[in-house]
């Protein structure tokens, strides 16, 4: 097998103070392997967002290590992280998160702009990543414009804008009809086969169905895993 | 099975095959399982019922000679299919009636057998999933699976209920 | 390169994404630093004017002046004295000045009456002619900008002292301020006062003969001066500090005659820059609101900007560059504006020769109107920046609309009113900082407007009917800043109730859904305004008097009472007119649009 993209060990965080501790995500191992695609399951409140969170350095960990490409994340600066976020990882959210005032495709190019890249670069790769979402005939449109779908997929060519070691994915679908979780699954079925390494948490059985494998979260902890991989 | 090839033969007389193909576009992948023999098993006892009538086919060869039309007394069945309102399966009962076994005689751990559960379905909806992302847009077959999906999504919401209860049961004791 | 495209275009589709917002931000900060811009052009305006008239005239470096409380002149001993003082090249005879009083028809001055020779030809100071000729027997001089004053022309006759002199020419001079500046020469700094109508004193030339015959006069003290010519006119304010007196010889260098003959503009100018501190402040506490109103939107931007990879410093960047620019662009136009408008308040004194033409703008006037910009956008955008920036991504960018504060006091208390206070006050108690903007708006502006009404009252004192170029200035400027004031002041208290109506948008449809009338709900929006302003209304009367007494630096002087009420409760009221059209626009948009809205 090839070796773990993403790694934790021992991953720990714990919000509030005395009595009112609660342990969100309680010592955690996980490894991901490239072109893997893995979902995290659980019930609302199992920790399973906050989870995503220490994965993508959105969050500092209380205890224990991530490590992403080989490099430790929970003792980066906050400068380092936000270089590895916008170089090595893409984040997508339940609630799209666009900027209402960027058309589609400068919502794209927004993450390859950060990175420094060309503006004339940025256009390319976002032109040809929201053809690839089947958006072509929708760059110039305003977030607004857009179905909750369409929007979601503008958010997930957003995520592959930097060619990231490993898409993180809250919820993708939270936020969409039965129609628009199509849209999604479809485009995150084929990312799959392309090989992306990809991290979902859900509650969307549907989405978890994509997976290799589907990680059952409780209580912060990881109770149970599921290996659909090879059985098809 | 008796009831939806006389529900196939309402439209006009057809040939064995010709009612196994009707069958298989409208099940799709689902419809692969279902060998040639069986359809002529069905007609066969549906003939000997009296509801299903043949006649020779005028040229051709073998068994599909005959074409087969719903007699009378079919017509008659295939009406009153239509306005039957049963359903199959409303509640999981058997493995409800696992669960409370288990548990009651200490047989096994009931969330352990829900987490077994719970993977067989995740598979279940997973090759249900795959088989409705290959259908084409619009095919009928895609909304037996879409339907297929749903019910393993909802008999999967309802074991998260299952392990939620057996969870606060198992405490409480 | 990308980083920079990309900082701009989030700037610029901002600005276009909510134009109004961005020239309504705009408007405040150039109203603000236009005024400024005003302010500090009048700094060096007539200083130009003045050398002009300065050299055209021979004007002296120094004047010497001898007090005499009796009349009689100065023994020439003394006078000697002041002539070989080392450094002087040349000086004028030894001139009498007494004080009287000038009729003109109706109007009545003090005047300075001042003795020269009709011959004229003398080393220093020769007055230019501007019309008619010199001094003569029964024949007088007025100074131009006094004679412009008055009205008199060549030919009129008017009355000195009880005697009758026919106006032989007008003319201008360095040696005095022009009218209406003055420099009570000697008087004031023995305790003498000049005469009835003092705050202004004209200036009028006859022959020392003719003066002799003038008996009515308002003092009997005279002044004898004396010019001097120096061999370093820049030094004349060390050579007056070296051997000058309180009384004998009492020396003026020529800088001194000028800054006071830059009093015209100067109080214009004291009341512009005021005014454009006062504006300022309006200006800061509008555009927190402005931009306190996008908080919300704009921490979820800063969290986006955060997961998708944006350092620190570039999300900085980003919060601050566009109203950074805005604040630039005010400032361009306002030094545009300010240069255009500094030339109406700059139109040299009629005492003078040449024109100031159009004020220029120094560098550091330049600069300091674009720091004053900055700063103010910085003060309004720094705090909903800092806390947005400082805010941990994911809460960032799933920040719910910042949770209303609880006042349970405020709750309980209002359940007894009636039902638009009791809205009103609940409103109030969810947001007090903005209420705190309101009250601070209104406190500055009523300040800006007692302190106007104040110098108003001071400047209708009695000018023996004189048209009074200074007044005239003031009102002129006050009125410009009173328009401003105003202006701001509507403009924030209307973004103050579109803040509070957008805000509070689901509790009022809320309360309309429950069985509030629309004007229930006008009211409770209007009142969430007025309550706080209030109290800052009443704040603003002493301080507008203190800030009066501080600038103006003289004793308290207060304007009429009906005056004050009339600023009070109509601050009030036009608080009332400017909230009713926002909240009542923003109370009558159908209910389910708006829970249904909130819930997307």
């Amino acid at each position: 097998m090839t070796e773990a993209v993403l790694r934790t060990r021992k991953l720990r965080k714990e919000f509030g103070k005395g009595d009112g501790r609660v342990r969100a995500v309680d010592d955690v191992d996980l490894a991901v392997d490239a072109g893997e695609t893995v979902a995290v399951m659980g019930p609302s409140g199992c920790g399973k967002s906050t989870l995503l969170h220490l994965l993508g350095g959105l969050q500092r960990p209380t205890g224990g290590e991530v490590e992403l490409g080989g490099r430790r994340v929970e003792t980066m600066s906050e400068r380092a992280l936000a270089r590895l976020r916008r170089d090595r990882i893409g984040f997508v959210f339940q609630a799209f998160h666009l900027m209402p005032e960027l058309t589609a495709v400068e919502n794209v190019e927004v993450p390859a702009l950060l990175a420094g890249r060309s503006p004339r670069a940025a256009r390319t790769t976002a032109l040809d990543l929201l053809d690839q979402v089947g958006l072509a005939d929708r760059t110039g449109h305003l977030p607004s414009a857009l179905s909750g779908g369409q929007r979601q997929r503008v958010a997930i060519a957003r995520a592959l804008s930097t060619e990231p070691l490993v898409v993180l994915a809250d919820e993708p679908t939270g936020n969409l009809d039965s129609a628009a979780t199509a849209e999604v699954l479809r485009l995150f079925d084929r990312l799959h086969r392309a090989g992306q390494t990809l991290v979902v948490v859900t509650h969307d059985a549907r989405i978890a169905a994509t997976a290799d494998r589907i990680l059952s979260m409780r209580d912060g902890a990881l109770v149970d895993q599921t290996v659909l991989a090879g059985a098809a | 099975m008796q009831d939806v090839v006389l529900a196939l033969l309402a439209k006009e007389p057809s040939h064995g095959y010709q009612l196994r193909a009707r069958l298989r576009d409208a099940l799709g992948p689902l419809g692969e399982a279902l060998n040639d023999g069986q359809i002529y098993v069905t007609l066969t006892r549906l003939e000997k019922a009296g509801l299903v009538t043949w006649e020779p086919a005028g040229e051709g060869e073998g068994r599909d000679r005959k074409v087969y039309a719903l007699t009378p007394a079919g017509q008659h069945r295939v009406a009153e299919w239509l306005t039957e309102v049963a359903w199959p399966r409303p509640a999981p009962t058997d493995f409800h009636l696992k669960l409370t076994a288990a548990a009651a005689a200490r047989l096994a751990d009931p969330i352990a057998l829900v987490d077994a559960q719970r993977r067989e379905l995740l598979r279940l909806l997973r090759d249900a999933q795959r088989a409705a992302l290959a259908e084409p847009p619009g095919s009928v077959a895609g909304l037996l699976l879409e339907g297929q999906v749903l019910r393993l999504e909802a008999d999967l919401k309802w074991l998260d209920a299952c392990e939620q209860a057996w969870t606060t049961r198992g405490d409480r004791k | 390169m990308g980083r920079l495209l990309l900082v701009l275009r989030l700037a610029w589709r901002d600005v276009r994404r909510r134009p109004v917002e961005a020239i309504l931000a705009l408007l405040v900060m150039m109203v603000a630093t236009t005024t400024l811009t005003i302010g500090l052009a009048l700094n060096d305006v007539t200083d130009h004017p003045y050398e002009q008239t300065k050299a055209a005239t021979a004007g002296p470096d120094a004047v010497a002046g001898f007090l005499s409380e009796n009349g009689a002149p100065p023994a020439s001993a003394a006078v000697d004295a002041i002539t070989r003082l080392p450094g002087v090249t040349a000086h004028g005879p030894l001139m009498p000045m007494a004080h009287t009083t000038l009729t003109l028809g109706r109007r009545t001055a003090t005047v300075q009456a001042w003795g020269r020779e009709p011959a004229g030809g003398d080393p220093v100071d020769r007055p230019k002619l501007t019309s008619g000729g010199w001094v003569g027997a029964g024949s007088v001089v007025l100074e131009r900008g006094f004679a412009d004053a008055l009205g008199a022309r060549v030919g009129d006759h008017v009355t000195l002292g009880g005697r009758s002199f026919r106006i032989g020419g007008t003319a201008v001079s360095a040696a005095l301020p022009s009218y209406p500046s003055s420099l009570c020469h000697l008087l004031c700094f023995a305790g003498i006062a000049p005469g009835p109508h003092a705050f202004d004193l004209g200036l009028v030339w006859l022959t020392p003969a003719d003066l002799a015959t003038v008996h009515e006069r308002t003092t009997p003290a005279v002044v004898y001066l004396l010019d001097l010519r120096l061999a370093d006119p820049a030094a004349a304010p060390a050579f007056a500090a070296a051997h000058g007196r309180e009384t004998a010889p009492f020396l003026l260098a020529w800088q001194q005659i000028r800054d006071a003959d830059a009093g015209v503009t100067r109080s214009a100018q004291t009341a512009l820059q005021v005014g454009a501190v006062l504006l300022a402040l309006l200006a800061v506490a509008g555009l927190t609101v402005l931009a306190g109103r996008r908080t919300l939107e704009q921490t979820r931007r800063v969290g986006l900007l955060k997961a998708v990879g944006g350092t620190p410093g570039l999300i900085a960047l980003v919060l601050f560059v566009e109203h950074l620019a805005l604040a630039v662009l005010a400032a361009a136009a306002a030094l545009g504006v300010g240069r255009l408008l500094a030339g109406r308040f700059t139109a040299p004194g009629a005492g003078l020769l040449g024109s100031s033409g159009p004020a220029t703008l120094t560098a550091s006037t330049v600069a300091v109107v674009i720091v004053v910009a900055l700063l103010v956008a910085l003060t309004a955008t720094l705090l909903p920046a800092l806390r947005a920036a400082r805010s941990a991504t994911i809460t960032a960018l799933e920040a719910p609309a910042r949770t209303p504060r609880r006042h349970g006091r405020v709750i309980a208390l209002s359940a007894a009113l009636p039902v638009p206070l009791l809205l009103g006050l609940r409103l109030i108690g969810r947001r007090p900082a903005r209420a705190a903007l309101a009250t601070l708006s209104t406190a500055v502006t009523v300040t800006g407007l007692v302190t106007i009404l104040t110098s108003a009252a001071v400047n209708a004192r009695d000018t023996g009917g004189l048209h009074n170029l200074r007044t005239e200035r003031l009102a002129q400027v006050t009125t410009t800043i009173t328009v401003m004031l105003l202006v701001l002041a509507a403009a924030n208290t209307v973004f103050l109730t579109w803040a509070t109506v957008a805000d509070a948008r689901h509790a009022s449809a809320l309360a309309r859904a429950f069985g509030a009338t629309p004007d229930q709900v006008t009211g409770g929006l209007s009142a969430a305004q007025v309550v706080p302003a209030a109290p800052g209304a009443l704040l603003g009367v002493p301080a507008g008097l203190i800030v009066y007494r501080a600038v103006t630096q003289t004793s308290f002087s207060a304007p009429s009472v009906a005056g004050l009420a009339a600023v009070l409760l109509g601050s009030v009221l036009a608080v009332v007119v400017c909230t009713a059209i926002p909240a009542g626009l923003g109370a009558r948009r159908p209910v389910a649009d708006v829970l249904s809205a909130e819930s997307a």
